[in-house]
């Protein structure tokens, strides 16, 4: 029921009331809620801020030992052991429960293999070449960790904004405006007392004076 | 080839021309000036040496470090061949033998890219064709669709019995890297042939190979301490090398040992270590260093599940390499000067591909130098 259709009534009055109390109930869990987040958000933040510097030192790293690995066997070299992967890294996408906001949840499949999973002979390769795979697969795992992390402050900033504007609304909309109309009502049934007394006074009056007459 | 004493002419004379052409590779000094050069100066330079025509060849198609590698491979692709082409007789084999390796990386190559439907073109650019394995074949062995069409077109490859037995169904998960072990296996037990032990040079050359055996399998045994899960004795079978100076049982004794006193004394046993010792001190001008240092440095990294340091393998290989012109100078009218001239032919690619890359990853100079083998 809009505000502006109350009656200055007695249940008008407990309707805004019980309104009035939901409303503050709810900014209280919201704005719990809005600091939990906040509290999760820094967290995830300095996790994704550490993670991102590991990552570039592992992208400098892993370039570092291309370049090793392209000197000592050329890019032929390279390419003929890449050549060799069965099978390709990949990841499975899940979501886990923060604070009811989704956040994503990746998991790497694939990505750090063993000697006999990277599909190249041993006996044909060098280990410059084991250590340009361990390289880039530290360097996929850091990505993967990475978009996960970065990707959980993107979707948790979307719905702290999203919380931060309804505990707004509540705050400096929704219960303003409800102790407003709280207010008017109680004027209003006051106003309706003291009318209610002052006709009641005037009836009593012009009975004592009818009385008197008499 | 007759035995020592009786050396044919021809043997003289192929043996001579290959000290020629041994001696037309870059000196030192080359190496210095083009390590001052940027990546289109060493370009040109290479052009007005041998490598002119491929670089022209191919310059159309690549630029940059990818233009000098692919032209560098191809000038080793075609020295090699030349060299099979003018060693006579028992020599030819020898050198045929020896150049096998190159033939299993490119029918390795065409295997795998013909089970993950690789295009064509790719896999050519990844050939080398440097061993016996022709160019012309390599394309037809590349219009196939399937691996059994490929496996049944080497059928006249020396090798194409390990290829045989060992495959199976194509694409089944690591069958590749299984027959590409076994062919590796089998082409240093084909080089360690005990028909081949007759020939001026070879107890020499069986002694060279039984140490680079020695060391690969060294080598490749910190490599599979190093996997983060222990691997079964089998594999180790299975990867090491037989036909070195230090057995196989050995190795696997090595790699359960988990304490250093008993890692370093076993380990001090091997031939390698005094050439391990040497590559250190060239590497670090540190002439104190000695075998227990080295043995002890090996234990360092085998404990800390690390693979070797790439520099002091490449210092390993230096002293390998010498020690084969030695012997080479030893037995001047053998096989060695051959394979003292393929194996610096191929490292003289190697410097010249390090460099190139070196200089595209922008890497300083210094750390450049200490890839090249000299």
């Amino acid at each position: 029921m809009p505000v502006d259709d109350i009656k200055p009534t007695r249940s008008g009055l407990l309707l805004v009331r019980r309104r009035m109390a939901l409303a503050e109930r709810i900014h209280r869990l919201l704005a719990m809620k809005l600091d939990g987040m906040m509290l999760e958000l820094i967290r995830l933040t300095e996790q994704a801020a550490r993670e991102r510097r590991e990552l570039d030192e592992k992208y400098a790293g892993a370039q570092e030992m291309m370049a090793v690995a392209a000197m000592m066997e050329g890019a032929t070299g390279v390419l003929l052991a890449a050549l060799s992967v069965e099978t390709s890294p990949t990841y499975t996408t899940g979501y886990k429960n923060v604070f009811g906001v989704r956040l994503p949840d990746l998991e790497p499949v694939m990505v750090k293999k063993t000697l006999a999973q990277r599909g190249y002979g041993i006996l044909g390769t060098s280990s410059v070449i084991d250590d340009a795979a361990d390289a880039y697969e530290d360097l996929l795992m850091a990505i993967i960790t990475s978009a996960e992390l970065e990707g959980g402050v993107k979707r948790l900033l979307d719905d702290i904004e999203r919380t931060r504007r309804r505990v707004n609304a509540l705050k400096f909309k929704v219960i303003p405006d409800l102790t407003e109309t709280l207010r008017f009502i109680e004027n209003q049934r006051d106003e309706m007392e003291r009318q209610e007394r002052t006709r009641l006074r005037r009836i009593k009056k012009i009975k004592e004076k009818r009385a008197g007459t008499l | 080839m007759p035995p020592t004493g009786l050396i044919s002419p021809s043997c003289i004379y192929a043996c001579t021309r290959f000290r020629v052409r041994r001696t037309t590779l870059l000196p030192r000094e080359e190496y210095l000036r083009i390590m001052r050069m940027s990546i289109p100066e060493v370009v040109a330079h290479l052009g007005r040496r041998e490598y002119g025509q491929e670089l022209m060849d191919l310059a159309h198609d690549f630029a940059g470090a990818q233009l000098i590698e692919e032209a560098v491979n191809r000038n080793l692709a075609q020295s090699f061949r030349h060299a099979i082409a003018i060693a006579p007789g028992d020599l030819q084999t020898l050198t045929g033998e020896y150049l096998n390796r190159w033939d299993i990386a490119n029918i390795m190559a065409i295997l795998r890219g013909t089970v993950h439907d690789i295009p064509r073109q790719q896999v050519r650019d990844l050939l080398i064709p440097a061993g016996e394995v022709d160019s012309a074949l390599l394309d037809r062995l590349l219009g196939f669709t399937t691996c059994n069409e490929v496996i049944e077109a080497l059928k006249d490859w020396r090798l194409y019995p390990v290829l045989a037995e060992y495959y199976r169904t194509c694409g089944e998960q690591g069958i590749f890297a299984r027959i590409e072990n076994e062919l590796y296996r089998q082409y240093y037990a084909g080089l360690l042939d005990p028909g081949t032990f007759g020939c001026s040079g070879c107890q020499e050359l069986i002694a060279y190979l039984r140490f680079e055996i020695d060391i690969t399998n060294m080598r490749n045994l910190v490599r599979l301490h190093c996997a983060e899960e222990a691997c079964d004795l089998t594999v180790i079978d299975q990867t090491m090398i037989p036909g070195g100076r230090i057995p196989i049982a050995f190795f696997r004794r090595l790699y359960g040992i988990e304490t250093e006193g008993e890692f370093v004394n076993v380990f001090l046993q091997t031939d390698i270590v005094p050439v391990l010792a040497q590559a250190v001190r060239e590497l670090r001008q540190d002439a104190g260093f000695s075998s227990v240092d080295a043995a002890e440095l090996v234990w360092q990294r085998w404990h800390q599940h690390r693979r070797p340091i790439h520099e002091i393998e490449i210092a390993v290989t230096r002293i390998r390499l010498h020690h084969l012109e030695s012997l080479s100078r030893r037995h001047p009218f053998s096989v060695l000067p051959v394979l003292a001239y393929l194996e610096r032919k191929k490292y003289e690619v190697f410097n010249l591909r390090a460099i190139a890359r070196g200089k595209a990853f922008d890497l300083p100079p210094e750390r450049i130098w200490q890839y090249i083998v000299l």
